[in-house]
Order: structure tokens, then C-alpha cells, then sequence
């Protein structure tokens, strides 16, 4: 089942005084269950592409389907909710409330759901449990290290039940161990509980784990390839 | 959960914070206190003159203050009595002769009012009797064969009843008041002189001490000098019921001392059947019925109804008879108001100010939550009850501080003794009792609040305009 559908998805900024084709043509589809890396030198669109997929820009032209449904139908306040009900977001930095714990960080988005609290608070300590941070609960932003942060930030963005996440360089920040820890994090979410991971990254070890890599370059993607599972050393 | 965040929010950058509500703190204060102190000068004089001068209603004959005529009597005094004490809130009527006439001594003279008063009914419903100088006598309780009279300080000094004279008694009683002994000899030329007017005592006292010491102790000079003599006389000149002038002496029963200085200057009591002795007037003649209500706030109702009963008198409340003091009573509101405003407006510019930086520091976080979906109500909403704590917490701890420090200064009052002169000569008193209303603070409290909403109006719109995707690009 598709969840996600681009249909020759152009991406012309014309604010600077030269014109920049940041996503050039691009058509993709992605299945539920997916575990994909966007790559690509800096500039080659990736950041834009996934911003367009997540409903926080508009394409200049052609169509982005969720689950069917036709974003550009949508009007800006439409598209909030969308987001909010449909789509997880890990971003590179700036990812948490800095008062809120990180108990208060999760349930937050399930507060904007609309979620009861008792719900709230089995998930979200479920969740936390399932990043490895069962024992910070109560902690704040400014008291976890940058690694823990972005579990936290994952563990929020799955609390909204979202179809998919999507993460734009989520380990960018990160020393390789945080790194490597994240992405099993993110890696075992997906095996067990079939969320669907799109995520953009510079780091070789990162691309490395990823089930599909899509390559873009000036816009365009120039490559598109499948692994098979059992190539993957962590999955056994 | 938004409101959780918000007041976090508030708390984020503390000092920022709490230098915002220590300003508004301090602004709110000013404002409430200087108000309280305004304030207090207008329920003072409106209780001075409702309590000591005028009471609450009056009723006259139609004629009588045109004509001052002392024929102008009321017609029908028991049916006026019957009708002003079933107005709503009436606690005590009485009625009053009114003569106006000459007071002399054998220095001088002046026009006067002379009032003819039920003694009884009137220590009870005014507060004139309490306003005795100790040591000047009594509000008529000795008994005596003469005529007596109750008079004010300043006519008094008028009349040269009042003396200065810096004899042994009044020595002694500027040692006790700490005077220093340099300043009490500096003195001695005019040790057991009588001064007929405080003046003449004054230019004296500046020729001796010089000009630093004089504005020193003048005061407590002049009070220790201030000698009269129990049972002076003066005389008042009148006509009787036939337009015979006519008049006759009357010993000082006490001489009191209010903070309206006309009222002093002008009014003399006399206990009315003294009065009709000299005039002719019978009994039940009189030309004024005063009524004193259990609270002011019935005047208007009172007074109307007490005007329908009665359409052939001439009907009057303080109000009316004091338009200068309503007017300024309603002047007054007007700029307690202008005054909460300015200093509303300093509230507002803070917090917009405050909260724009608030809001301009946070735009990554701000495009987070827009991104993740917190929806633009939502975003709007945070800001403003940010906003809206701010003022809350700064109003609130400036309200505290104003009813904690008016609450001190209620008791023993604030004496602005320099500015005695100006205050008394238009009816003020300078010891002024800071006072407000609870209304006053509710509606305060409300405005801070509608201040506090309307100055988040313009950073929350800021916060609206933030791009989800500009906001969280990381450059
Ligand atoms: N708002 C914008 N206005 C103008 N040009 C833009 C804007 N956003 C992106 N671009 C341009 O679009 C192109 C693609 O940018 P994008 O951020 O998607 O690249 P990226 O692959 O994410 O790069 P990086 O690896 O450095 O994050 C770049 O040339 C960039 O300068
Ligand atoms: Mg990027």
C-alpha cells in the first residue's frame, strides 16, 4: 500500500535574485513499513524535498499524495492538523519544548490530539522506554545530552500515531555513538512496529542502515535503490 | 497543557521577567496610592461638610435663601418633619433658625450667619460638637443665665477673641514640645505680651529669632501662645420678626475648629430657644429642616422623593448646595482615570516590548510547534496567556503593595503641615487618610487584565507570521 505518492514534484524558488530549481521533476512512491535514506551532497534538495512530503511547503508544481489524499487541496490551517495527525517530525536541532520534561515533551503532542491523560501518560512512558530513557522522564531539554534529545524527539514524533516520520538529518548533530544508538532505535521501531521511517543524512554509517537510499543531485533523483534485508548485519 | 507552558514560559528568562514585574509593580502602586491620596481629599471634605456643616438634605422655605428674609419661615414643619423621615435611608431631622446678622467685640465686627439649633438633636446627628478646641468650653453644657454662643476658631481670631500671649503657662509648654532653651530665650522681650492677632505675633517672633529659626518653631510658638478666655462675650446685632433691629450679648460656650475656613469664619450657633427670645419667632418657626441619611449613597433617591412630597419647599442635597465640591468629587474620577490610563499605557508598551523579544528569540521553537502541529489559535493563545500572566503577576503585586502601604497610612494618616494654609482656605484638610474602594481595586484588577489581552494582540500576531520552514532551517 502506498502511503506516500509524488507525482513530478517541482520545487522553483524565486525569492533570490537567481532562480534556484531546488527539487527538479522528482517522482517517488513510498510503501508503509518503509526504512529510507534520502542522500546527496549539501544543496541537492533533500531538506526541500522533505519539507514538501511533510505538508510545511507547497510544490511550484505537480502532486503530493498522502494516503491519497492531495495536499495542495488543503488550506494552511487544513494542513497544520494533517501534519499534526498524520506525519511525525524529527528535525535536526531546536526539536523539544525547553520547559517541558521530556515525559511533558511526548504527551504534549498528544495533548493537541486531544488524547486523555491517563492514555497519554501509558504511551508516553512506553514510548520513552522504548528509546532508552525510561529513567529520564523527568528531565529537561538543557539536562539531556544531544542524543537523548533526538530519542526524545523520536519518541514524541511517534506519539501522534503518525502514517510516517520524517527526520532531516537527525544525527547532523551527533557524535557517532549517539548516532549509531538513534538509528537502532529507529531501526528496531521500524522492524517491530512498522513505522515508517523517511529520513535525510550526510553519514555514511547512517546510509548504510537504511533498507532503500535515494540519491539526489541539483533536484533530481539519480539513483533509487532497494537492499535486500538480509544484506543489513543488524537484522540478524 | 498550554497554560502549563505558557506560565513556564513566563519563567524562562527570569530576570527579564521579573524586572517587567517589578516595573509594572511599581507603576501600578504610584498609581493606586496617588489616587488613594486624592481620594482621600475629596471623602474628607465631602464628610466634613455632610457631618460638621450640612448634613445629607436640606428643606427651605421657597423664599428663604433669596430673601434670607427671617419671615421666610417653613409653613408646616410637623408635616415636613413626617414626610423627610419616610424618605429612604433618613436617620435624623431638625430644624433650624437662620439670621443673618453682625458679630462684634469691642474690636471689631463681621457678618455672620447665625444658626438656631434643637442642641439635643443636633449633638447627636453632627459631628460639630466634637470639633470643640480642648480647653474653650463645651457644645452648651454649662448652664448658665446668659445668652451663648458657639463659634469657629477663625471668627474667633476675627473677632480678637483668641490672644497671643507668651506667659508662664505657654513657656512651659514649649519646653514640653522640646523647644530648645536658646530658642525660648531668644524670646524674652516679649515674655506676658498680648498680641492681638497672630500676625502681629508672628512679625514679632521673626524680628527676634531671625528668618531660619522663625520658619523653625513659628508653629509650636503660635500654638503655645494661643490664650483665650473662658466666657468672652461677643455681641450679635440682628433684626426681629417685626424689622426691629435688635440683638443682645452672648458668652463663648466653646469655639471649634474644622478644616473649612469660610465655615469658620461665618457661622455662629446658638441653641434656637435663646434665639426666639430675641426674635419673636414661636415655636415650631423655623426656616431650614436638615436631614442626616445612614449613608450618602441615598442621597439621590432621598432627595427626590423628599422633593415630590414637598413640591412647594425648596428641596436640596450637599450636591446641590455645594456644586463646587460635586463637581469636584466628579473631577476627580475623571482623572483617576486619565491617570490609570497612563499608566496603563506604560504597562502595555512594557509588555509588548517584553514579549516581542520573548517571542522574536523563540522563533525556531515557535516554527517547531507550528511545524509539529500546534495549530495557529493554539500559538496565538500561548503568547497571549503569556502576556496576560505578566500583567497579572506585576498588577496584582502592585495592587498589594498600594493596599498594604494605604493600610499603613490609614491609620495616623499623611500630614502635609506645609500646605495647611492653601488645603484649609478651600475647605481641605492637609492631614489627609489615604482611602480607596474595593470597586476601585476590582476595576483596576479587571483593566490590568483587558491590558494585559490587548498588549499580547501584537507579539502573538508576530508569532502567527513565522514561516514553519524558515523558522526551523538551521543555516
Ligand atoms: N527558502 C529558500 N529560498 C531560496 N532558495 C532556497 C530556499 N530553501 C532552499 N533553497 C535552495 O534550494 C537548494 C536546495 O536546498 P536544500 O536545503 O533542500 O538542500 P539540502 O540538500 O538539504 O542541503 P544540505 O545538505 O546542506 O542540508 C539550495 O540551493 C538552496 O540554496
Ligand atoms: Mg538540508
Amino acid at each position: 500500500m502506498k502511503v506516500i505518492e509524488i507525482k513530478d514534484v517541482n520545487k522553483i524558488y524565486n525569492s533570490t535574485e537567481i532562480k534556484v530549481h531546488a527539487v527538479n521533476g522528482v517522482s517517488l512512491d513510498f510503501d508503509q513499513g518503509e526504512f529510507a535514506a534520502i542522500v546527496g551532497p549539501s544543496g541537492s534538495g533533500k531538506t526541500t524535498l522533505l519539507n514538501l512530503l511533510g505538508g510545511l511547503d507547497l510544490p511550484t508544481s505537480g502532486k503530493i499524495l498522502i494516503d491519497g489524499e492531495d495536499l495542495s487541496k488543503l488550506k494552511s490551517s487544513q494542513l497544520i492538523d494533517f501534519r499534526l495527525r498524520n506525519i511525525g517530525f524529527v528535525f535536526q536541532s531546536y526539536n523539544l519544548i525547553p520547559v517541558l520534561t521530556a515525559e511533558e515533551n511526548v504527551g504534549f503532542i498528544m495533548a493537541l490530539q486531544k488524547i486523555d491523560r491517563k492514555e497519554r501518560e501509558e504511551r508516553t512512558w512506553s514510548l520513552l522506554k522504548a528509546v532508552g530513557l525510561g529513567d529520564r522522564l523527568n528531565s529537561r531539554p538543557a539536562k539531556l545530552s544531544g542524543g537523548q534529545q533526538q530519542r526524545v524527539a523520536v519518541a514524541r514524533a511517534l506519539a501522534s500515531r503518525p502514517k510516517f516520520v520524517l527526520a532531516d538529518e537527525p544525527t547532523a548533530n551527533l557524535d557517532s555513538k549517539a548516532a549509531k544508538t538513534l538509528l537502532e532505535i529507529m531501526e528496531k521501531l521500524n522492524r517491530e512496529e512498522k513505522i515508517t521511517f523517511i529520513f535525510s543524512t550526510h553519514d555514511p554509517r547512517v546510509v548504510k542502515m537504511a533498507r532503500r537510499v535515494i540519491t539526489l543531485e541539483d533536484g533530481k533523483v539519480i539513483s533509487d535503490e532497494v537492499k535486500k534485508q538480509s544484506n543489513d548485519p543488524e537484522n540478524g | 497543557m498550554i497554560t502549563e507552558i505558557a506560565w513556564k514560559n513566563v519563567w524562562r528568562n527570569k530576570p527579564r521577567s521579573l524586572i517587567v514585574i517589578a516595573a509594572i509593580t511599581v507603576g501600578v502602586f504610584a498609581g493606586v496610592f496617588s489616587i488613594a491620596i486624592m481620594n482621600s481629599a475629596i471623602v474628607q471634605r465631602i464628610d466634613a461638610s455632610v457631618n460638621e456643616e450640612l448634613a445629607h438634605i436640606q428643606v427651605n422655605n421657597k423664599d428663604f435663601r433669596n430673601s434670607s428674609d427671617i419671615k421666610s419661615i417653613i409653613p408646616d414643619y410637623n408635616q415636613v418633619v413626617s414626610e423627610m423621615m419616610s424618605a429612604p435611608g433618613m436617620k435624623e431631622v431638625s430644624g433650624r433658625i437662620i439670621i443673618r446678622g453682625i458679630a462684634s467685640t469691642s474690636a471689631r465686627s463681621t457678618g455672620v450667619e447665625i444658626s438656631g439649633i434643637n442642641v439635643e438633636k443636633e449633638r447627636r446627628m453632627l459631628k460639630l460638637a466634637d470639633k470643640i478646641i480642648p480647653g474653650t468650653g463645651t457644645f452648651f453644657e454649662s448652664e448658665t443665665r446668659f445668652n451663648r454662643a458657639y463659634i469657629g476658631e477663625k471668627l474667633a481670631k476675627e473677632l480678637n477673641i483668641i490672644r497671643y500671649n507668651l506667659d508662664e503657662e505657654a513657656l512651659s509648654r514649649l519646653r514640653e514640645k522640646g523647644v530648645p532653651e536658646k530658642i525660648i530665650s531668644g524670646l524674652e522681650p516679649i515674655y506676658g505680651e498680648r498680641f492681638t492677632s497672630g500676625r502681629k505675633l508672628q512679625k514679632a517672633v521673626e524680628n527676634l529669632l531671625g528668618e531660619k529659626d522663625y520658619k523653625k518653631f513659628i508653629n509650636p510658638v503660635m500654638e503655645a501662645a494661643w490664650s483665650y478666655r473662658e466666657g468672652s462675650r461677643i455681641i450679635l446685632t440682628f433684626v426681629d420678626i417685626n424689622n426691629i433691629q435688635t440683638g443682645a450679648a452672648f458668652r463663648i460656650s466653646g469655639i471649634f475648629r474644622t478644616n473649612n475656613d469660610m465655615f469658620e469664619e461665618t457661622s455662629v450657633f446658638v441653641p434656637e430657644e435663646e434665639l426666639r427670645k430675641l426674635t419673636g419667632l414661636k415655636d415650631n418657626d423655623y426656616h431650614r429642616v436638615i436631614g442626616l441619611l445612614d449613608e450618602n449613597s441615598f442621597t439621590e433617591e432621598a432627595t427626590s422623593e423628599i422633593r415630590e412630597a414637598l413640591s412647594s419647599y425648596e428641596v436640596l442635597n450637599w450636591k446641590e448646595i455645594q456644586p463646587d465640591l460635586a463637581m469636584f468629587a466628579d473631577m476627580m474620577q475623571q482623572i483617576y482615570g486619565l491617570f490609570m490610563a497612563i499608566i496603563l499605557a506604560a504597562l502595555a508598551f512594557g509588555i509588548v516590548n517584553t514579549m516581542l523579544m520573548s517571542v522574536l528569540e523563540r522563533t525556531k521553537e515557535i516554527g517547531m510547534l507550528a511545524a509539529i502541529g500546534m495549530n495557529r489559535r493554539r500559538i496565538f493563545i500561548m503568547i497571549m496567556l503569556e502576556s496576560i500572566f505578566l500583567s497579572i503577576v506585576g498588577g496584582l503585586s502592585g495592587m498589594a503593595v498600594g493596599g498594604t502601604v494605604i493600610a499603613l497610612t490609614a491609620k495616623k494618616g499623611i500630614n502635609l503641615m506645609q500646605y495647611s494654609e492653601g488645603f484649609e482656605a478651600m475647605g481641605y484638610s492637609a492631614h489627609l487618610f489615604p482611602a480607596i474602594d474595593t470597586n476601585f481595586f476590582i476595576i483596576t484588577t479587571i483593566l490590568i487584565v483587558l491590558t494585559g489581552i490587548l498588549s499580547s494582540m501584537y507579539p502573538a500576531r508576530k508569532a502567527l507570521q513565522l514561516n514553519p520552514v524558515e523558522a526551523i532551517r538551521t543555516e
